[in-house]
Parts: structure tokens; sequence; C-alpha cells
């Protein structure tokens, strides 16, 4: 079971909104308590380092990983997994995720169809990566909205909302 | 001496420790004298070859050893060693 709280779920998807139509990538912050319960309490963007068309592809550059472990360090919490988004596809964990992923860690697919939030799973994978489990997600019902396309605003112009 | 910085997954195998202190000259060094105090660790680390695993990259502080000079890449007192994830996707 694995809880987002409000400040990295709007790290997620924001992050998601901005890399649309390519995938984004990330890792998850937090803790797992006595009880197995994993909170995120912080998300951490990561560029998405594939080389290639990054549209169904994403590769978490390992040095991001050593910049979120100083974070974790400084705050006392650990990185618990990893996130990244499916444009215009849904929320499943795909033998592509399950062959690059490890074990142990929560992976948080989320769905962006036409720009907007459309779901979001989590997945485990087992000890040999043959098979993944889906894992219980809860995240805040209110959503932030997609940012307004920057790429095609004059700086200093408001985007009409 | 150099601090490894051990994965979340890797943990259990190094006694449930984020960190250990190991001794050391090259990251070669203190790879080794953390996979013989942390057996369990080593198959996870290392292929049946002893060959560092594709899917495990080592950083000394904030480069990737496989571009630094691998395993005899000089290790100073106070530098930290990262054992990173490889972790990557994709597919429709
Ligand atoms: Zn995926």
């Amino acid at each position: 079971m694995i809880r987002i709280e409000a400040g990295a779920w709007a790290v997620m998807l924001e992050h998601a909104y901005s890399a649309y139509p390519r995938e984004c990538c990330g890792i998850l912050l937090g803790a797992e308590n006595p009880g197995g319960e994993r909170v995120v309490s912080a998300a951490f963007p990561c560029r998405n380092a594939y080389e290639g068309d990054q549209s169904d592809r994403f590769q978490i550059d390992p040095r991001d990983q050593v910049r979120a472990n100083l974070k974790c360090r400084a705050e006392d919490i650990d990185i618990i997994g990893f996130f990244h988004s499916h444009p215009d596809c849904d929320a499943y964990f795909s033998a592509t995720d399950l062959k690059n992923s490890w074990p142990w860690y929560s992976n948080i697919v989320l769905s962006i169809r036409q720009g907007a939030f459309a779901g979001a799973g989590s997945f485990r994978a087992n000890d040999d990566q043959s098979q993944s489990e889906t894992e219980e997600l809860t995240y805040p019902s209110a959503l932030p909205a997609p940012a307004a396309d920057v790429a095609e605003t004059a700086p200093g112009v408001e985007s009409p909302s | 001496m150099a601090k490894v910085l051990i994965p979340t997954p890797l943990r259990q195998y190094a006694g449930n420790q984020k960190e250990v202190d190991i001794a050391g000259a090259t990251v070669g060094e203190i790879l080794t004298s953390l996979t013989s105090e942390f057996a369990d660790l080593r198959k996870h680390l290392y292929t049946d070859e002893g060959k560092l695993r594709s899917f495990v990259n080592v950083y000394l502080n904030d480069e990737d050893v496989r571009y630094l000079d691998k395993d005899k890449t000089a290790a100073a007192p106070g530098d930290t060693l990262s054992i990173v994830p490889s972790i990557a996707g994709g597919g429709r």
C-alpha cells in the first residue's frame, strides 16, 4: 500500500504534463512505516535520459539518483520508488517497465491522455522481475490543472485560461 | 575509507544499514571488502563471472566509475561510493 502526499503529487503531475507527449520520469522519496504502508512525501523529477523516441521510453539518469540521495540523507527519508508517465496510454506496467525495474521499489505509472491526468497505478516487481503485482495506491483527489503551454506564450504575456 | 550508500532494496543484505564505512584505497578494494563483509550482497552486485551487473551503477561522489578508472579508481578518505540501480522502461 502506498500513499502520495499532496506536494509530491503536484510535482509528479506537473512533471508529466510538461513532458507530454513524451514520457516523464522521477524518483519517489519517503518512508515505509512499520505497518508496511509506504508514504511518498516528496517527488524528485528527473530528466528523461533515454536517447531516442521518448514518447514510449524513459530512463532515469543515475546521477539524479545520486542527487536524490543527498536530499534523503539530509532529511532522513529514502528512495522508495520511481514514477513515469504513459502519454495517451493506460497506467499499466509494461513488459519493458518490468524488465528494467528493480524488486522492492514501488513503480507508479501516470496515464496522461491529451495532456490531462487519466489515472495512475502502482506496481512492484518480484525478486527475479518475472512478474509484477499491483499495489494499492492512494493520491489526493484534488488535481492540479495541466500547466499552460508556456512554449507558445510570449514572455510576460498571460496565457488565456 | 569511503562511505558506501546502499540502495533501499539491498539494505536487507547489508545488515539493514543505509550506509557503511568501508576501508580500501580503490573502488575495487572497497567493493571487495563490502561484499566479503556482507556476502549476500555479492550476487546482487556481481555476475557469476565476477563482473559488475549491467543494471548496477557505481558512482564515486557524482561520477560513474565506468567512466573513471573502473575498479582501479582511487578513493580518498571521505569519498562517497553510491550503488545506484539502473531504472528504465517503456513500451505500450
Ligand atoms: Zn511504462
